[in-house]
């Protein structure tokens, strides 16, 4: 945490800015707060396709560096995305990316740059013009897009494929190529849907020493994934989020912490369920016990399964009848185990 | 003075939004249908003018003729006579015109005289085909036989058979009773083939004269008279031999003679009709007619160019600027874009507006010039001196206000509804029928402006059905200004309320998470 904060301390810097709208962005980001670094924040964000839940009751806040969305296919990630950069808007709650509503894509979309999974390019584009393009819709001189164009794929080392049709390109490329376009009017913010996807390994270490080095400049770089470990290496924090919720926020290893205190909850069929009850709750490692409405059974969490089993195999020997024991939240469980992979 | 330089930014973002995007609303491949629809009046002035200086051309290959000579031909004159006075036509056709008709006094009934009488026992009437209007069903009143002092009706009474009778009181001895007052049932009639009648005169017996009364003698129609028959006789009943045979019994061939001669006097085409010899009818027409050109091109410019050609042209052109690129999966490139939704949407509307105002104003202009270009110079400097030029310039005028119009329209249907179908049908129902709809309401279709653009009233003469006179008329024409100013202020109207469903639109392709 105190890494982020450090970061976070250097944005709020003041650096030197021409563009006229990230000076709007900066102003107001001063305005909210004074020395708060300006973070991507979600505040209680739902969103609905039609009657499907997309995100339900996002509450975030993103510092700077880089921070991985990670969730299986389906959680919810490219909603999030699609939220922060104003390609869809929210039914409910507010967002602000680094002081900026998505509402207001005038200033949000100069300091940000945002390479989506949707692997389609106009069927007229180059590599080369389809970027150059994007850049003269920020207001720059043809020299200059071209100039900027040109270091955008040199980057991603796409140079020699650089004036062949995009539509032509292998979906490697086309991955690059949409990483080029995001970055290169050089943005403080850097939305990245599954970028390591497709690409091989040496471009994708070179990628990653690239997120690294904006990640040091003090920028945002938020990318998804579905795989935990893909991102567990580089990203200073991660957000774990399933069906659409955050499930777990923060750094790697405070969010292992986290889902290892998970409490677990378990249902008990019995008998004589007060009285279990009350066994159990001398145990130490329960923390809540809710009695069935027939008071047939209870409903027990604990923070440590192991001891768990243990206090009711003592219970059991001491003569109470225990018909059944289920896991209450095994989903839950087998999505942890699938994020942290098997620890 | 920051708003201003704000503004100015916008504008570069729009017109930088509008180069991108005008390649494709040229160049579209579900647009090209839209420079057919353009090109068409052109094609068609194009071709009127060819074939007009084709016919002109291939007329005056023979020589001219005087217009007075022209204007001289008289009543009754006959071909000859015109032909010797104005000489060697440029065209002559004609041909011979036959009608059948029905030989006047006959009333159905026929006689078939022999040349020298023949001895009979048997007469037999063979019917092959029994009627003019080709029903089926022989009728015959009476059939008389005469000898050869041609006084007594050898048949009548006689014994009689034929073919079966259409009923039982329509047997054959119905023919040979002597009367054919009765009606109907005075008549042999017979539905199945053969058709036949066949009498027993008793002894044999020289004949010489038969007469038959056929459907009309009886009263009915004359189209039921027995078209093709003969008559045989017999004096064993078994070899007949063939007397008589009639075809066409009652009618005979009418045939008129027609001849037109066609003479050219450098404008005009006269062509002469003469019916067997005589003069019947005449007529001139311009082979090229500047004053009729022009109306036609006012129509065709009103009621195909402007309701049909620019409305579907822009619904091709504007609807799919935004639903396009959503199925194509590229529409967030532009919502990625640094500029606020709006400028976007007037960085695609211009595009559109520069690529359908350029594709359909110049088709006007090529249509006007293909209306005008067979006509001779001497009509043409009349025409300019008399204000050509501002009608040129209107036509394109109203066809690049109608792209601004419909334009605008279809830009926010296409916003709000991805099937074209059902809002284009109801829009060209609303657009057809401004003109009976109040005045107020007229204020709110493009059509009402357009047409007070139009240089040239649309044609309203009697040949123009009363429906399309009544849809086609504005009830009060405004003022160009006016006209321009208003259709202005409905498509800002019009994107304002498609500016709305920009900043409200998502980006959804589909199955996403």
């Amino acid at each position: 945490m105190t890494v982020q904060a450090e970061r976070a301390n250097a944005v709020s810097e003041p650096r030197e800015r021409s563009e006229p709208a990230q000076r709007r962005a900066s102003e107001r980001v001063g305005g909210s707060g004074g020395a708060q670094p300006p973070g991507v924040i979600f505040d209680e964000v739902s969103k609905f396709y039609g009657e499907v839940l997309g995100v339900n009751r996002v509450t975030l806040n993103i510092p700077p560096g880089i921070t991985s969305l990670v969730g299986p296919n389906g959680s919810g990630k490219t909603t999030l995305m699609n939220l922060m950069t104003g390609l869809i808007h929210p039914d409910n709650g507010q967002i602000l990316m680094r002081g900026i509503s998505p509402r207001d894509p005038e200033a949000l979309m100069r300091i940000t740059g945002y390479a989506t999974q949707y692997d389609t390019a106009p069927r007229w584009a180059t590599g080369f013009t389809f970027i150059t393009t994007g850049l003269l819709l920020f207001g720059y001189g043809r020299v200059e897009a071209e100039e900027k164009a040109w270091k955008a794929l040199e980057h991603l080392s796409l140079t020699e494929a650089a004036n062949r049709k995009v539509a032509a390109y292998s979906k490697g490329m086309r991955q690059r190529v949409r990483l080029a376009q995001a970055i290169a009017h050089d943005p403080e913010l850097l939305v990245l849907d599954e970028p390591l996807n497709g690409l091989d390994p040496l471009v994708r270490a070179e990628t990653i020493a690239l997120f690294r080095t904006w990640a040091s400049e003090g920028k945002h770089v938020i990318l998804s994934s579905h795989v935990l470990q893909e991102v567990d290496l580089i990203s200073d924090q991660v957000v774990l989020i399933a069906n659409g919720m955050i499930i777990a926020e923060g750094t790697i290893r405070a969010v292992r912490e986290e889902i290892q205190d998970h409490p677990s909850q378990y249902l008990v069929r019995c008998r004589d369920a007060s009285d279990v009850a009350s066994r159990l709750f001398s145990e130490d490692h329960i923390t809540e016990i809710r009695l069935n409405d027939d008071r047939m059974g209870l409903l027990v969490m604990t923070r440590d399964r192991e001891q768990f089993a243990r206090a009711l195999g003592r219970i059991a020997l001491d003569g109470h009848r225990i018909d059944g024991v289920v896991s209450a939240d095994e989903n839950v469980d087998a999505l942890y185990e699938y994020l942290i992979g098997g620890e | 003075m920051r708003a201003r330089a704000l503004d100015f930014t916008r504008a570069r973002q729009a017109w930088t939004i509008a180069r991108i995007e005008l390649r494709r609303a040229f160049f579209a491949k579900r647009g090209l249908w839209v420079y057919a629809l353009a090109l068409l009046p052109a094609l068609i002035f194009f071709g009127h003018g060819l074939d007009a200086k084709w016919r002109i051309e291939r007329l005056s290959r023979r020589g001219l003729t005087d217009p007075a000579l022209m204007n001289s031909v008289q009543k009754g004159e006959a071909i000859e006579a015109v032909k010797a006075r104005l000489g060697k036509p440029a065209d002559e056709y004609g041909g011979t015109r036959v009608r059948r008709v029905r030989k006047s006094g006959n009333n159905g009934t026929t006689t078939h005289v022999i040349d020298a009488a023949v001895d009979a026992r048997f007469v037999r009437l063979n019917i092959s085909r029994p009627t003019y209007n080709e029903e089926e069903v022989a009728r015959i009143y009476e059939f008389e036989v005469y000898g050869a002092d041609e006084r007594q009706n050898l048949a009548l009474g006689r014994p009689a058979t034929g073919g079966a009778p259409c009923s039982p009181d329509r047997g054959p001895e119905k023919a040979f009773n002597g009367s054919v007052a009765g009606g109907k049932p005075d008549s042999w009639c017979a539905e199945d083939r053969p058709f036949f009648l066949q009498v027993d005169l008793g002894p044999a017996r020289p004949v010489k004269r038969f007469v038959v009364k056929h459907a009309g003698a009886g009263g009915e129609g004359e189209e039921f008279n027995t078209r093709d028959f003969n008559i045989q006789v017999s004096t064993d009943g078994k070899t007949f031999t063939t007397v008589a045979t009639s075809s066409g019994a009652g009618f005979v061939d009418e045939r008129t003679d027609y001849r037109t001669l066609v003479y050219f006097d450098g404008r005009r085409e006269g062509r002469y009709t003469f019916v067997d010899g005589k003069i019947d009818s005449w007529n001139t027409d311009h082979p090229l007619n500047f004053e009729e050109d022009r109306m036609i091109f006012a129509g065709i410019f009103q009621f195909f160019y402007l309701r049909l050609a620019i409305f579907f042209g822009c619904l091709g052109m504007f609807m799919y600027l935004f639903s396009g690129e959503m199925s194509n999966r590229t529409l967030h490139y532009w919502f990625l874009a640094p500029a606020p939704r709006e400028v976007l949407l007037a960085g695609k509307y211009a595009a559109g507006l520069i690529a359908s105002a350029a594709i359909f104003g110049g088709g006007a202009l090529l249509a006007f010039a293909a209306m005008i270009w067979p006509h001779d110079a001497v009509e043409l400097q009349a025409y300019w001196n008399a204000g050509g030029m501002s009608h040129a310039f209107w036509y394109a005028t109203a066809a690049a206000f109608g792209c601004v119009g419909y334009g605008s329209v279809f830009l926010a249907v296409g916003l709000y509804i991805r099937n074209p179908i059902i809002p284009a049908a109801v829009l060209l129902a609303w657009e057809g029928a401004a003109g009976i709809l109040p005045h107020v309401l007229q204020k709110i279709s493009i059509l009402y402006y357009l047409q007070s653009l139009c240089p040239v009233p649309a044609p309203m003469d009697d040949d123009v059905p009363t429906l399309i006179r009544l849809l086609a008329a504005p009830a009060a024409p405004a003022s160009r200004p006016a006209a321009m100013l208003g259709l202005l202020l409905l498509s800002a109207v019009v994107l304002w309320i498609a500016s709305r469903a920009v900043r409200r639109m998502e980006i959804s392709y589909g199955a996403e998470t």
